[in-house]
């Protein structure tokens, strides 16, 4: 009887495994029809690096500083950057990026001083030899370098001068407070460490 | 009587060229459509898309006959160049001959044997010496394997096939697939032989070599089972008489258990062929379902379990038809 | 238990032959190849051989400072990278004495469970397509693709995560991670129902699973089978139990365990974890606090002080260790890597002995390895 009982037991799993699949038959299909319908990348997504534009100098901000390069394990970043004329800022001249060696590890964009690498969201791309995959990162920005240049170099005039307005008158303003207080050396290390600040901030900006 | 086809045509080669004419058309495209449903449905069930080239996908098919076609035909090394080279056409002659056999109504049909059934279940052991051909002959342990799977596991599942075949046969009291579809009046084998039809449609699952008794092919196991070395137009003849077998146990299926074209309102042709796509469903149902069974586990099946419950059927059905 | 077959022994005397398995094969999961001795379908015996994904990871790390190795744990067992990556986070952190922030610690613990939810879908998935069943593949495939989603709006990667960062993780979660998550978890439960109404209690699956490649417990001494297959012969054993890392030791879970040690229960035991796992997930959504997600002090120079340091994580397939001998420099002066997979596998032999061929492909199925993670 226990043989019988097998049967019919074993028997009543297949017909519950075959409601499941019947009831999975009348559901709708969940996949996307991918070429047709293209996907949105979600906001993390990890590409190929680009260089963002900053709003503030629109434009993109690599100082050609070879963090990433140096922190690159897979050693598929190539940077080069120089001083413009007249320009205490390095602006880069050679950023590539060889995409077939990149393992998405996003240290680069952890080192980047002046933030300004990020992801592309192309996710789609194919290419007939390795060759292809070498992005020149650059690319986009090369035709509007010029005037960038000469708009930065502006900036940075502007900021000298105001900076210099503003030392000047921090050194007023110390030597009045030199005149005032008895003890120096607490006070001049209070202050000197915002002024290097702000020369940290005007760089990066 | 049905009409011979014989009697359509004066000349009696033109009826031959006309019936392997009609015969092989049908089943081109019926291997095509097939394949296509198989492929939607198990999308379907799986929650996907399926083919979508063309309308439905229709389209797809054909592509993929065309690649098919196109594909080298690669003969490997040390194959026994016969065997190897016979197995594929020899896999797809005895559908073609069975195809011939089916009443399709009340009035079609090729040619009414008298003894149809004997007939197809003798043609359709070739099929498993073609299996076995394929398997020998391409040198290949895979291969091999898989071909003397194929041949125990076809040998075992004839017997209880067969013995399913049996109370049909002394119900209906006639070997002609005619007679036994035309003795079904009102009620369909079916209902009076539930066992037996049960066990029929496992048996003709497993003579298919179709999941979950796959095992010949079992490409998680056997790479390809016994059509591992084959490629091309080779390895579609194959694929095409996977199809095509189909066609021949279950139009048998709806033959013997379904009462062929009988149905109401609807004209004879229509019935026949809604019974054996619905029986073709339900098997692609099973393939998408299951787990594959492990091979001594089917053995054990075919002759633990399926032998002596046909059997028992046998009995029952020859006491009953004896008292009544 | 009848499904061992007496091994031939005089097996010179009769026809056996030797069949190649891999390193291309449906399912070797990638490129293991096993040299079966056969005799008919009767396995005499089995030599796994391995190396063909072999990618020198080890060799790597001693190439490059610690920061630089950050990628590779990731890809040393890709579908469980996460647990993987931050295992190897967690290890320099231990090394080097770094705090990591409450919220970092709760990151992790999701982002580590939900990868192992989804090793387990995979596995679950692959093993039945060895068994010939195609369709729980794509159903198991369904869940994971939600949480591979989830994660990849925060990680950025779908496979090889490279989300942890010594101190914490590089992105914080929002609430929409947090609420997809948790929503993922209520629907994750129900689907249980689905896998044991088609997989687990189906009479094929269960014939071709119990009984077959039974665990003998002298295999733990002699290979160190750690993972699900150790917990399928009755140890409850898990590191995140046994010597709690982060902050595993908050949380309510328990260590499913089994006794029989055959491919039957190493299934249960999966599909326990996975509950587990979702009940880990629960918590760790429910708990996690504000702050920050990254410590704001990590050296820049990650140089651990001269020395050995050791540290495990409880990957999907078991026991992960990473052992680091440091000469005080940026640089491992040697990191070797215990993968669970490597030892699970290294029972091979041991297991298939006397099985039959179609044993043999449910075992390596069963045991769910890595083939790369094994080659490293």
């Amino acid at each position: 009887m226990a043989f019988v009982k097998d049967i019919l037991d074993g028997t009543k799993t297949l017909l519950t495994g075959m409601k499941v699949t019947l009831n999975n038959f009348r559901k709708p299909s969940i996949t996307s029809k991918y070429p047709i319908e293209k996907i949105e990348m979600s906001e993390a997504f990890r590409n190929v690096i680009v260089l963002i534009e900053k709003d503030d100098i629109q434009s993109h901000d690599c100082i050609g500083c070879k963090a990433c390069e140096r922190v690159c394990p897979s050693f598929c970043i190539d940077v080069d950057g120089e001083r413009p004329e007249g320009m205490r800022r390095m602006r880069a001249t050679e950023f590539k990026v060889d995409f077939a060696l990149c393992s998405d590890c996003g240290l680069c964009l952890d080192v980047c001083p002046t933030d300004t690498l990020g992801y592309s969201k192309i996710h789609d791309e194919t290419g007939y030899n390795r060759s292809d995959f070498v992005y020149d990162l650059l690319d986009p920005w090369r035709d509007a370098e010029g005037p960038t240049v000469e708009r930065l170099r502006k900036l940075e005039e502007e900021q000298a001068a105001a900076k210099k307005a503003r030392t000047v008158k921090k050194a007023a303003a110390k030597k009045a407070a030199a005149k005032k207080a008895e003890t120096e050396t607490s006070k001049e290390t209070t202050e000197e460490t915002p002024t290097n600040k702000n020369d940290a901030e005007n760089n990066d900006a | 009587m049905p009409s011979n086809i014989l009697h359509f045509f004066d000349n009696f080669w033109l009826a031959i060229g006309a019936t392997i004419a009609i015969v092989m058309a049908y089943l081109s495209v019926n291997a095509i459509m097939l394949i296509w449903l198989e492929r939607k449905l198990a999308a379907r069930i799986q929650r996907r898309i399926g083919p979508t080239r063309g309308p439905f996908g229709l389209v797809q098919q054909i592509f993929d006959m065309v690649k098919l076609f196109s594909k080298e035909l690669i003969t490997p090394d040390h194959v026994n160049r016969v065997l190897y080279l016979i197995a594929p056409v020899m896999i797809f002659a005895p559908v073609m001959a069975l195809c011939t056999l089916f009443p399709i109504s009340a009035t079609w049909v090729f040619h009414d044997y008298s003894v149809a059934v004997v007939l197809l279940l003798a043609i359709s052991g070739v099929n498993i010496l073609a299996i076995f051909f394929a398997g020998w002959g391409s040198n290949n342990k895979y291969a091999l394997l898989g071909a003397v799977r194929a041949v125990a596991q076809n040998i075992s599942y004839e017997i209880p096939l067969i013995l399913s075949i049996i109370p049909i046969v002394m119900m209906a009291n006639s070997l002609s697939l005619y007679g036994i579809a035309d003795a079904q009046t009102g009620v369909p084998y079916v209902l009076l032989q539930p066992i037996a039809a049960i066990i029929f449609i496992i048996s003709a699952t497993a003579e298919t070599n179709r999941a979950p008794f796959d095992i010949p092919e079992a490409e998680s196991e056997l790479v390809a089972g016994f059509h591992t070395e084959y490629s091309g137009m080779r390895f579609g003849m194959f694929f095409f008489a996977e199809y095509s077998n189909m066609i021949i146990v279950c139009g048998l299926a709806t033959v013997l258990f379904l009462g062929g074209w009988k149905g109401p309102y609807l004209p004879g042709p229509v019935w026949f062929f809604i019974k054996v796509y619905a029986l073709i469903i339900l098997m692609m149902w099973f393939r998408w379902t299951f787990p594959r069974l492990r091979f001594d586990q089917l053995m054990k099946f075919a002759w633990m379990v399926l032998v002596p419950l046909a059997l028992i059927n046998l009995l029952i059905t020859t006491f009953v038809l004896k008292l009544i | 238990m009848a499904s061992r077959f007496d091994v031939v022994q005089d097996a010179e005397s009769r026809d056996t032959y030797y069949l190649n398995m891999g390193p291309q094969h449906p399912s070797t999961h990638g490129v293991l190849r096993l040299k079966l001795h056969l005799d008919g379908e009767t396995i005499l015996s089995v030599d796994p051989v391995i190396g063909y994904g072999h990618r020198a990871h080890e060799k790597m790390a001693e190439n490059r400072d610690y920061l630089q190795f950050l990628p590779n744990p990731s890809r040393v067992d890709y579908i469980s990278g996460m647990i993987y990556n931050i295992g190897y986070c967690q290890a320099i952190e231990r090394a080097m004495g770094i705090e990591v922030p409450e919220r970092a610690e709760y990151i992790r613990v999701i982002a580590n469970e939900l990868n192992r939810i989804s090793s387990h879908l995979l596995w679950l998935g692959t093993f039945l397509l060895d068994l010939g069943a195609f369709t729980p593949f794509l159903y198991a495939f369904d869940d994971r693709e939600k949480i591979l989603d989830i994660l990849d709006r925060v990680t950025g990667s779908r496979l090889t995560y490279c989300y942890g960062r010594f101190g914490g993780v590089t992105l914080d979660v929002d609430d929409l991670f947090l609420q997809q998550t948790a929503e993922f978890c209520t629907h994750f439960k129900t689907r249980f129902a689905l896998y044991e109404e088609l997989v687990i209690d189906n009479v094929i699956f269960q014939e071709r699973t119990v009984g077959v490649g039974v665990f003998e417990p002298d295999l733990i001494q002699k290979y160190g089978v750690s993972g699900p297959c150790l917990r399928a012969m009755g140890q409850a054993n898990d590191v995140r139990k046994d010597e709690p890392y982060g902050i595993y030791d908050r949380f309510d879970f328990d260590i499913p365990t089994q006794m029989a040690g055959d491919c039957f229960v190493r299934s249960l035991v999966r599909m326990d974890e996975m509950r587990q796992s979702v009940r880990i997930v629960e918590q760790a959504v429910k708990d996690i606090p504000d702050g920050p997600f990254i410590a704001p002090k990590v050296p820049k120079r990650i140089r651990p002080a001269e020395g050995e340091y050791h540290f495990c994580v409880e990957s999907a397939r078991g026991n992960f260790g990473i052992y680091i001998v440091s000469d005080g420099s940026d640089i491992p002066f040697r990191l070797k890597m215990r993968t669970p997979s490597f030892a699970n596998m290294a029972t091979m032999p041991d297991v298939m002995k006397g099985t039959l061929l179609s044993d043999a492909v449910a075992i390596l199925g069963s045991i769910d390895i890595v083939v790369p993670e094994i080659d490293r």
